[in-house]
């Protein structure tokens, strides 16, 4: 375990809080769990029939393949795809929840919610290629849903699915298509998976890891209709001043924690909260109630609404013992189920929402669609009835917290490169790459991993890489990194930028009426949100007439851990981006794989994975990839 | 080549060791004659006397030394602990849990635990517990089975007997010494 365990100043206080307190943080029990297997960190261990558990001896002497001949390239191959599969999944249930809540609001319409973003309709209509002209908001709507419901249901696997072939630029479909790459239906891509990977099918490694860029393909789908589709019924994000960390939380207010991923649950409970504010007054909260976000529902209240942003993943149950939080509302995703029995040293309600995501410990009041509000009135009533059993003795708000400017959709920031250039918006920032006053632009992505100290590595490579003029997206919980350690300021800009990327971020920044600088850290949302990434990489590609994979476009996830982030590194490798990881992937027992993985792709995708743990390595590795692929493009 | 009385010890190869605890799994079922299984179905506690620990980035399994001069054996007030067939023992019957020898043991290779279904009582019924060389397994030609070393699926663990450890260390300096290669020979 690192000596210091995050550099969240928050964690100085609660860290040690915990262990007077005799409450387990991720950290107890990552140390508790040492050393974990080392089968199974490279990735050898194969559980997928009951003759089975067969593992590879790493050291050449023992099993060289398993008990029905699977060698160590089938058995890593195997659970990697199986990973991608799960991820795929995970983002495209919430796509699936989106899509399904929009179908009945086109249908019969539904209480809690409505179209708030009717331009992001028509956009999305446009792109999708249906008539808008003399339809209602709600017959469009109805048909956006139907249409992207298609890409679950198509059966002809010789056409690709729609959102994926809507999005991204023709040349890097025709490459897809001619890797045999192509998705056709979310859900048959999946079960394939699931099904390629049983005992006694398929041995081939390589032909099981395109199998998974075809499913890590399919999960990029999901994630851009579960971002587009949200964004036309929450509104669209545009740049608003917020703060981040744990001292966003009020002593005077009771504290709504929303914590997961689906806006469908936290945007309810955020327009709740505003009406039941006078109740939470009455209550004795002269502040009323106070909504703040975790993990990726934070970063979707945080971009549409500007509500604070506490903490990210691996802070999640630590933010239970600042005592302030009156209940901590979860939907899907990244919950740790510890928040259960930390919650139970607390006052905190912990409330589940999801009918197949309970957790034992937990109060569960089932969300739906359809009766959302009158559900999202018992949860927030339930929090402030949690408030008055607060005990002020244990109150420990960290005063920590930054300033942080987010909100940069794709339409956000082509609205704010349109202030430079009205008629061609994208020519600045076009020019500015060429001319090299932007290298390229590095995408951060993922999650926290106890494998590494919390959040350190995204800011030590963000720190490299902007002081080298390379343009810095982020998302998920990179972003929250970034939000909560002050990289999402004016002020930050002026100390961490290149002399030249400052120039350009000032100018774009001034245009738009900031009166300095953008953020260095362009936050674009949730880690359902990299799909907004790729429709700026898209758009770029289309104005220069080149592939995806031509870009000087890097993408990051120093600390990721979850089954989505491997999906996701996966479909940035396949759409043509050199991708880091900054954990040693459980793949390494497998050197078939491993060479597919970190350098055949190359030759097929344009992308590959970039595996270095060392964060200042990566950095340097990072760099040197954009500047490789400036060379491919002569500039 | 050992005596008859010479102490074997586990050999632990901390670069093979890949920390997946399967000597742990084997010790405690071992000792215990319960499977993983059947403990779980019986309630029964199962103990292992080895325990991998991680260190500065490597995985080191820890037991007993069999210590020739135990300071375990000197601690114990109740004379619980002994030395047999250059096996450090412990006479569970006589052992009352104090921990003495926990804290006179300089590996920590020592703990005192219940072993077995819990029953209700005035104690928890905890002993101290540490590795044998499964004594109880020495065959009739004398030769040692240690769970652990058994089931390592790396060859990290493997018994010695010391003099043949000293020998191969003897017979390798040895081997350099007579080849003239060294930086102090003109």
């Amino acid at each position: 375990m690192p000596q210091k365990v995050s550099i969240d100043k928050s964690m100085d206080l609660l860290v040690p809080l915990a262990k007077k307190e005799g409450i387990e943080t991720p950290w107890d029990r990552y140390e508790k769990m040492q050393p974990q297997c080392g089968f199974g960190e490279l990735g050898v261990c194969c559980r997928i029939c009951w003759k089975g558990p067969c593992r590879i001896d790493p050291f050449g002497k023992g099993p060289d393949r398993g008990i029905c001949g699977a060698t160590a390239d089938v058995i890593v191959a195997r659970n990697f795809i199986r990973m991608q599969a799960a991820g795929a999944a995970a983002h495209s249930e919430h796509g699936r929840h989106i899509a399904l809540a929009m179908e009945h609001l086109g249908k019969h319409g539904l209480e809690a919610y409505s179209i708030k973003d009717e331009t992001k309709l028509m956009s999305i209509a446009k792109t999708l290629g249906l008539e808008t002209d003399g339809r209602s908001t709600q017959e469009i709507a109805l048909e956006v849903a139907l249409t992207s419901l298609q890409d679950y249901m198509n059966q002809d696997s010789s056409t690709g699915c729609i959102w994926l072939t809507k999005t991204l630029p023709a040349k890097r479909l025709e490459k897809l298509k001619s890797l045999g790459v192509m998705p056709h239906n979310i859900d048959a891509i999946i079960t394939n998976i699931m099904g390629r990977t049983h005992v006694g099918c398929e041995a081939d490694h390589v032909n099981l890891l395109m199998g998974g860029m075809r499913g890590a393909l399919a999960d990029y789908t999901g994630m851009v209709l579960a971002t587009e589709l949200s964004d036309a019924m929450f509104g669209t994000p545009q740049p608003v001043v917020t703060k981040a960390n744990l001292g966003v939380l009020k002593e005077n207010a009771v504290n709504i924690a929303l914590h997961g991923h689906n806006p469908l649950l936290s945007e309810v409970i955020c327009d709740m909260a505003i009406k039941l504010n006078d109740e939470a007054i009455a209550a004795g909260a002269p502040e009323g109630i106070n909504v703040v976000g975790v993990c990726c529902t934070g970063n979707e209240i945080m971009l549409r609404r500007g509500i604070p942003l506490a903490t990210n993943y691996l802070s999640q149950d630590i933010a239970l013992l600042t005592g302030a939080i009156d209940s901590m509302v979860v939907d899907v995703q990244c919950i740790m189920p510890s928040i259960a029995s930390v919650g139970s040293c607390f006052h905190t309600e912990i409330i589940t929402t999801v009918p197949d995501n309970k957790i034992t410990g937990a109060r569960h009041v089932e969300f739906s669609e359809e009766d959302a509000l009158e559900k999202a009135k018992e949860i927030v009533q339930l929090s402030i009835e949690a408030f008055k059993r607060r005990d002020p003795a244990r109150v420990n708000i960290p005063n920590v917290k930054e300033t942080a400017i987010v909100g940069f959709s794709k339409e956000s920031i082509v609205a704010a490169l349109s202030k430079v250039n009205a008629e061609d918006p994208l020519k600045p920032l076009i020019d500015a790459i060429v001319s090299g006053d932007i290298k390229g632009v590095a995408l951060f992505a993922g999650c926290n991993n106890t494998r590494v100290k919390h959040d350190d590595s995204f800011m030590t490579i963000v720190k490299e890489l902007l002081a080298k003029n390379v343009l810095v997206l982020a998302t998920g919980c990179g972003a929250g990194a970034f939000a909560k350690n002050g990289m999402m300021t004016q002020e930050a800009a002026r100390k961490y930028c290149g002399e030249s990327l400052l120039g350009v971020l000032t100018a774009v920044g001034t245009a738009a009426g900031l009166k300095g600088p953008l953020p260095p850290v362009l936050h674009m949302g949730s880690c359902v949100d990299n799909s907004r990434a790729v429709q700026v990489a898209s758009a770029l590609a289309n104005a220069l007439d080149v592939d995806l994979s031509d870009l000087p476009v890097v993408a990051s996830a120093p600390e990721m851990m979850s089954e989505k982030a491997v999906s996701i590194g996966s479909w940035a490798v396949a759409l043509g981006f050199p991708t880091h990881i900054g954990i040693v992937p459980q793949i390494t027992g497998a050197p078939g794989v491993v060479k597919v993985l970190t350098e055949d792709a190359k030759k097929l995708f344009g992308g590959y994975f970039i595996p270095e743990p060392d964060p200042m390595a990566a950095a340097g590795k990072l760099y040197e990839a954009i500047m490789e692929k400036r060379q491919g493009l002569g500039i | 080549m050992s005596g008859p009385n010479e102490n074997p010890i586990i050999y632990a190869d901390a670069s093979k060791c890949v920390g997946c605890k399967q000597c742990e799994l084997a010790c405690s079922q071992v000792h215990s004659g319960y499977t993983l299984t059947k403990a779980k179905a019986s309630q029964y506690q199962l103990v292992s006397r080895i325990h991998v620990v991680r260190v500065d980035g490597v995985n080191v399994p820890m037991q007993c030394r069999q210590c020739e001069d135990a300071p375990c054996a000197h601690a114990c007030p109740t004379g619980a602990i002994y030395q047999d067939d250059g096996i450090v023992k412990i006479n569970e019957n006589r052992c009352v849990g104090c921990k003495v020898c926990v804290m006179a043991c300089p590996f920590g290779a020592i703990e005192v635990v219940k072993e077995g279904i819990i029953e209700d009582g005035r104690t928890n019924q905890g002993v101290a517990k540490k590795c044998n060389l499964c004594a109880h397994q020495i065959d009739d030609e004398g030769q040692f089975h240690c769970g652990c070393v058994e089931a390592c699926p790396t060859g990290a663990l493997s018994l010695v007997t010391i003099t043949d450890y000293r020998r191969r260390l003897m017979l390798a300096r040895a081997r350099e010494a007579s080849h003239p290669t060294s930086i102090y020979k003109g």
